[in-house]
């Protein structure tokens, strides 16, 4: 750790009007990108950097975390307020903040988003700022074989949601997995059911299905229900819509949890907030039963989820700060901030840009304060503007869907790929599959291929050879362990 | 965003009632396609570039990411394009290179639908191993491969799994091949000592710096700039090379002053001092700015190239 003085000076670097106001644009930015279906914070990112060239580095790199941590409770907004989510993440806090929303109590369910996001954030900063040298070490002994293990283990976890109908829970999870199988093969690169697309090669657009299956499904069901005179998008507040202190304060373990999940997935570079948010989501339900069932509106699975999909983001730059390997995209992102200012990421940066990485742990952290301001006040302004009747805000979001995967596809050929899961998810939800066990198999299924090939050539196909990853057998072993404890209740 | 778009275009129509009688303007914006999605090295480039591009000319540069199949996507729609100078897609060549090799029946262009404008730089392609590792070059690696009953070497592109699958061909080594999807996890399988060697595009250099990883071998044709003592996998005696240009093309059929005219701009963009700097700081090699003819002819080679490394 760099002496006291270049750690006061980087912390006052960063606390200048200047940067709070680059953080506070980045934040709102980032909160409506966020919630735009599709856009995102990786797009808004991208577009940001090269015109943050003529700033100042720590002024570049302060907005473009603002962008960044605003976009991340962005994307729970229309998932809770009218069960849009533009990513699977934000696909598990609609699960149980839809139907608090749906019931009259709008506030209480984004507020709470709001709150949980915050806590995790924080959390997992704190980890960063005071231990990531020690920690990204850590990481560097997950290997392809322990990340197999360590994904067969979130899977045991994940399973225990398809919990009430197991066989059709599986049915949809080998339908995602099958589509994780369209484009190039990770061995030899032969290209499997693209169909003469190019555009398949990189298998279908993870962006175009998310928001196909979940958002735009769910857009038609909606206009397909429609009867009668307008009805407000959101249903109206109802007493009681509030987040108390006691609401928060009984959420604390499910947060924690949540918080070390994300933290840990975090800090492993290429494990992502997905499973995170699955994973304690999935946690919360087994362990803590709460008082409302989950799936109709319990707080915890919203703190669940917030918590630990926030908590991943902040650890994402474990790797990237401690040894110098971006964990997920948005920390690739900031790389190329940093290198476009001449700054090279890796395992001496602490050493010689001390203090501009305590500046950026002080937007980081001045960017956490800023989301919960700002979301306080933005969450009444959204709540109150999706009161306009469905009628109006059901179309706009359909057209801000199309045009955002338009983007950052980069074509027509991801929005027919959004229309075509929109109308399976839509098929899926009429005949009871869950569209959610077949999001989460789509999005994993590419990385656990990936992840199976290598561990393949690692182990030599030699099962024997397992014994020389003692991680990766505990792993293992904890998640037949979980499969079985699942598999008894 | 928008006010600059504005700003543009004020300053084009300026610009060309200024200089009535010049060359060739576009009548409109003109899009760049970045084969690639946010966030990458070919995308961080091209914004860069097109920003420059539009300060420097006054037009009116609007970028579009059309990722898929390493640009194959991008330049399939490129090519049904008019070519009136207004659609420019920048890529990498060895995806397209590699395709047009072993699927040329199925790719609906070739190497003379489309017409080269300029290269922008050489990815400058490392065999890199643990610091600590019994072995400081490409024999080195092949003797330990022999010993202990094989090598893991980590690859991100197919070109390099085939460049090493041609060395334990002619070496009988053993390698055993990981493949992954991006230099960053090489890196990490590498520092975290999951793989013996692996391939990596620049982001290995602060580790040469710090004393945790040493570098085997260049994979491109050429030395590479920041380490002109460690000798290409051709000169250790392996006649085979991996050079991927990022570059940009047009339609096939500019008039030739347009061409000219983009092919100019886009030089003196790639050049800038700004362009420079970040080619210089992410990739560590200068940016090259080859005209037409000079592109053309780097995939024109590059494709005779990748004929031998399938053809082995």
């Amino acid at each position: 750790m760099p002496p006291l003085e270049i750690i006061l000076a980087g912390f006052a670097d960063a606390f200048t009007l200047v940067n709070l106001a680059f953080v506070l644009a980045g934040v709102v930015m980032g909160q409506v990108v966020g919630a735009i279906p599709g856009i995102g914070p990786v797009m808004a990112m991208a577009i940001a950097i090269p015109f943050t060239f003529v700033l100042d580095p720590l002024v570049a790199i302060s907005f473009l975390v603002g962008i960044n941590k605003g976009g991340l409770f962005g994307g729970a907004i229309p998932a809770v307020l009218i069960n849009t989510p533009g990513t699977p993440d934000a696909a598990a806090t609609a699960l149980d903040g839809h139907p608090l929303a749906a019931k009259g109590r709008p506030n209480q369910a984004t507020r709470m988003a709001l709150f949980a996001s915050v806590t995790g954030d924080t959390f997992s900063d704190l980890v960063l700022i005071t231990c990531a040298a020690p920690l990204a070490t850590a990481a560097l002994m997950m290997g392809p074989v322990e990340k197999l293990a360590l994904m067969l283990f979130a899977f045991s976890v994940i399973a225990g949601l398809l919990g009430d109908s197991l066989a059709k829970g599986l049915m949809a999870a080998v339908m995602g997995l099958l589509l994780a199988t369209v484009g190039l093969d990770p061995e030899q690169s032969t290209p499997r059911f693209y169909f003469g697309y190019f555009e398949l090669y990189d298998g279908p657009p993870l962006v175009a299905v998310a928001i196909g299956m979940l958002a735009v499904a769910e857009i038609f069901r909606r206009m397909a229900g429609a009867r009668g005179g307008p009805r407000p998008a959101v249903a109206a507040s109802t007493a009681g819509d509030r987040v108390s202190w006691a609401d928060y304060w009984g959420c604390r373990w499910v947060m924690a949890r949540g918080a070390v999940i994300g933290t840990v997935l975090g800090a492993i570079p290429g494990i992502g907030s997905t499973a995170a948010a699955f994973m304690s989501y999935a946690s919360a339900r087994t362990s803590d039963p709460g008082g409302v069932p989950f799936g109709e509106g319990n707080l915890r699975g919203i703190a669940a989820t917030e918590s630990a999909n926030s908590a991943v983001m902040g650890a994402n730059l474990i790797p990237l700060l401690g040894i110098g390997i971006p964990g997920s995209i948005t920390a690739a992102l900031l790389i190329s901030a940093f290198t476009i200012h001449g700054i090279q990421p890796g395992p001496l940066l602490f050493q010689t840009q001390g203090q501009l990485i305590y500046g950026l742990f002080g937007a980081m952290l001045m960017a956490n304060l800023s989301n919960l301001l700002i979301g306080l006040v933005s969450l009444r302004a959204w709540t109150v503007a999706l009161r306009a009747p469905d009628s109006f805000i059901l179309p706009a979001a359909l057209v801000f869907c199309i045009a955002g995967v338009y983007v950052s596809t980069g074509g027509m050929f991801g929005v027919a790929v959004m229309l075509i899961s929109a109308l399976l998810g839509w098929a899926m939800g009429a005949v009871g599959l869950p569209v959610v066990a077949f999001i989460i198999a789509f999005f994993l299924g590419a990385q656990f291929e990936s992840l199976l090939s290598q561990t393949l050539v690692i182990v030599d196909g030699k099962p024997a050879a397992l014994m020389e990853h003692p991680i990766a057998l505990v792993l293992l072993l904890a998640a037949i362990g979980t499969a079985i404890w699942l598999g008894r209740r | 965003m928008r006010l600059k778009t504005f700003a543009g275009a004020a300053l084009a129509l300026a610009m060309s009632a200024g200089a009535a009688m010049a060359e060739w303007a576009p009548d409109g914006p003109v899009k760049l396609w970045i084969g690639f999605g946010a966030g990458g090295e070919t995308d961080t480039l091209g914004r860069l570039v097109a920003q420059n591009m539009s300060e420097a000319t006054g037009w009116d540069i609007v970028v579009e990411n059309k990722p898929g199949g390493g640009g194959m996507a991008m330049f399939t729609q490129l090519a049904t394009l008019p070519a009136d100078g207004r659609t420019l897609g920048m890529g990498v060549t060895m995806p397209v290179l590699v395709n047009l090799t072993i699927r040329p029946d199925e790719v609906p262009f070739d190497l003379d639908s489309f017409d080269y404008l300029s290269t922008v730089a050489l990815a400058q392609l490392a065999l890199v191993a643990p610091a600590n590792a019994p072995y400081d070059d490409l024999a080195g690696l092949i003797e330990h491969a022999k010993a202990s009953d094989g090598a893991l070497v980590g690859f991100d592109a197919k070109p390099q799994e085939l460049l090493m699958q041609f060395v334990d061909k002619q070496a009988g080594a053993g390698f055993r091949l990981v493949s992954t999807k991006s230099s960053a996890e090489n890196v990490q399988n590498l520092l975290g000592g999951h793989v013996d060697a692996a391939f990596v595009a620049g982001a290995h250099i602060p580790y040469l710096e710090s004393g945790e990883l040493k570098m085997l071998a260049s994979a491109n044709a050429s030395r590479h700039s920041y380490a002109p003592d460690v000798a290409t996998v051709q000169e250790q005696g392996f006649e085979i090379y991996v050079d991927p240009w990022f570059y940009i093309a047009a339609p096939a059929g500019l008039p030739d002053e347009a061409k000219t005219a983009l092919a100019d701009a886009l030089a003196a963009a790639i050049t800038a001092d700004p362009t420079k700097e970040v080619v210089m700081n992410a990739m560590h090699t200068e940016p090259s700015g080859d005209g037409p003819e000079a592109t053309k002819a780097r995939l024109t080679d590059g494709l005779v190239n990748v004929g031998k490394l399938f053809g082995q």
